[in-house]
């Protein structure tokens, strides 16, 4: 072990690490140190040294050198180099892999997040549809309804004001009011007729008329009998609520003994067809 | 510039890699260690696009022959350092170099004789001037002889008028030095 102390305190160790001994001289030493940790250890600590003095006088060199010296080698893809060189660093945490897989799996699920909502937004837009058609229908069958109660509401409208101005008439002192019972073609019918004492005006109330309903060519016209002969007082039409008023004018006459209601041909007749009587009474 | 960033990988990865010869590895590795041998280089060889050749030479050396290095037989720097030096040195012997040096040998020995009288000034080395000053001069004129001039020991010895185991043991005991302070 001396000769070792003696071999390491030789200085041929620092040539060595130096690169400053012959190829025979340098076998030499890598053989021994083989064979000895303390030469290895040696070796190691002047290394170091020598190391931490380049390292210690280091001299930065130009900037393109190292562009050079990749075009030289045809590594001239300098960016990308760089780039694999900064993975290469984050290597040992797996930060590669999982940085270029990460962007993918995010826009993998982005897609899918898109086809999911996409899928829902067709079914709600499905559903919405049909609560829509759903809503419509409801909404044309209660148009269909208003206007059914619209219609009510007028019949009854007209039916009020027919009542109120037969209940007004009854009261009053002006008007006579002439009951005409049913004749043999219609024994079940019967009208009143509306006279007015002072001004002699005729009118008769669709609420209180209760005669067969006429055919499109007939309609009902009214008569005075007055000395024996008749005077047309005019036409009325249907006894339905297609009138526009219950009540209607009917011409005035001076005097009168009777009322009577026949059926004519539309239009009306200059004499009354008497087999066509349906209503009459006296005054 | 970001390229300028410093990055480190330990000494098994990077030869890993340069083995099986990844391109970022170099890049690494041209971080890492381009201004240690910079420093190496450019002291040997004054001239400094001569001196930029080499250390391009010296990369692509690195690269085209890292099959050849042997973790078993030194430090990873060490193989690089001395591939450094060998082609600095070799590039200091060439016929390129020494047309280029003709107007510089006196430049040489003034620089030389300035280390004899300890008053070197090398701006280069102005972060090693407290350490290098602290060695004793007659170690630090052969380590830098060695070290810096790609002097072999026997040229060093012949140099400095020295038997050739005195150069030997002063540049041990210079090595043990930085050693030391090192530690």
């Amino acid at each position: 072990m001396e000769n070792l102390r003696a071999y390491i305190e030789s200085g041929v160790l620092e040539l060595y690490v130096l690169g400053d001994l012959s190829a025979e001289e340098t076998l030499q030493v890598e053989e021994i140190a083989s064979r000895y940790q303390e030469v290895r250890d040696e070796i190691a600590s002047i290394e170091q040294a020598m190391e931490q003095y380049a390292l210690n006088n280091a001299v930065e060199p130009p900037i393109d050198v190292e562009q050079k010296l990749f075009d030289k080698l045809g590594l001239n893809i300098y960016e990308e180099v760089f780039e694999t060189a900064d993975n290469y660093i984050n290597e040992p945490k797996i930060v590669r892999l999982d940085g270029s897989d990460g962007k993918v799996k995010t826009l993998r699920y982005a897609l899918v997040a898109c086809v999911a909502l996409l899928v829902i937004s067709v079914a709600a837009l499905f559903v919405t549809y049909n609560k829509l058609s759903d809503a419509n229908t409801q909404i044309a069958s209660l148009n269909l309804d208003k206007q059914k109660f619209a219609g009510v509401v007028s019949q009854l409208e007209y039916d009020n004001k027919g009542l109120s101005n037969i209940a007004e008439m009854a009261e009053s002192k002006e008007w006579a009011t002439i009951r005409m019972q049913g004749q043999p073609i219609s024994p079940n019918s019967k009208m009143n007729v509306y006279w007015n004492k002072k001004d002699k005006s005729v009118l008769i109330n669709h609420l209180a008329m209760d005669l067969p309903k006429a055919d499109a060519e007939h309609e009902y016209q009214l008569w005075a009998l007055v000395n024996g002969k008749p005077v047309s007082l005019g036409v009325f039409g249907k006894s339905d609520s297609t009138a526009k008023d219950a009540i209607i004018k009917m011409q005035s006459i001076q005097e009168a003994q009777a009322f009577a209601v026949t059926l004519e041909p539309m239009g009306g007749s200059v004499n009354p067809t008497m087999e066509k009587l349906t209503v009459m009474g006296g005054v | 510039m970001s390229a300028l960033k410093k990055i480190t990988l330990t000494e098994t990865e990077i030869v890993l890699a340069l083995q099986s010869k990844d391109p970022a590895v170099l890049k690494t590795l041209y971080s890492m260690y381009s201004s240690a041998l910079y420093g190496v280089i450019s002291r040997i060889i004054t001239h400094t696009e001569l001196a930029e050749d080499v250390l391009q030479e010296t990369f692509v050396k690195i690269w085209q022959s890292a099959s050849h290095y042997d973790n078993t037989k030194g430090r990873l720097f060490t193989w690089m350092m001395n591939i450094a030096r060998n082609l600095s040195i070799d590039k200091l012997r060439s016929k390129d170099f020494k047309n280029s040096q003709k107007n510089q040998d006196i430049e040489n020995n003034v620089s030389f004789v300035d280390e004899q009288n300890k008053v070197t000034f090398n701006p280069d080395t102005l972060g090693v001037k407290q350490l290098v000053n602290n060695l004793k001069p007659d170690l630090q004129v052969v380590l830098n002889l060695v070290y810096y001039n790609g002097f072999t020991h026997v040229e060093a010895a012949e140099k400095l008028n020295l038997p050739l185991g005195t150069v030997k043991t002063r540049i041990r005991l210079a090595i043990i030095e930085l050693r030391r302070s090192f530690n």
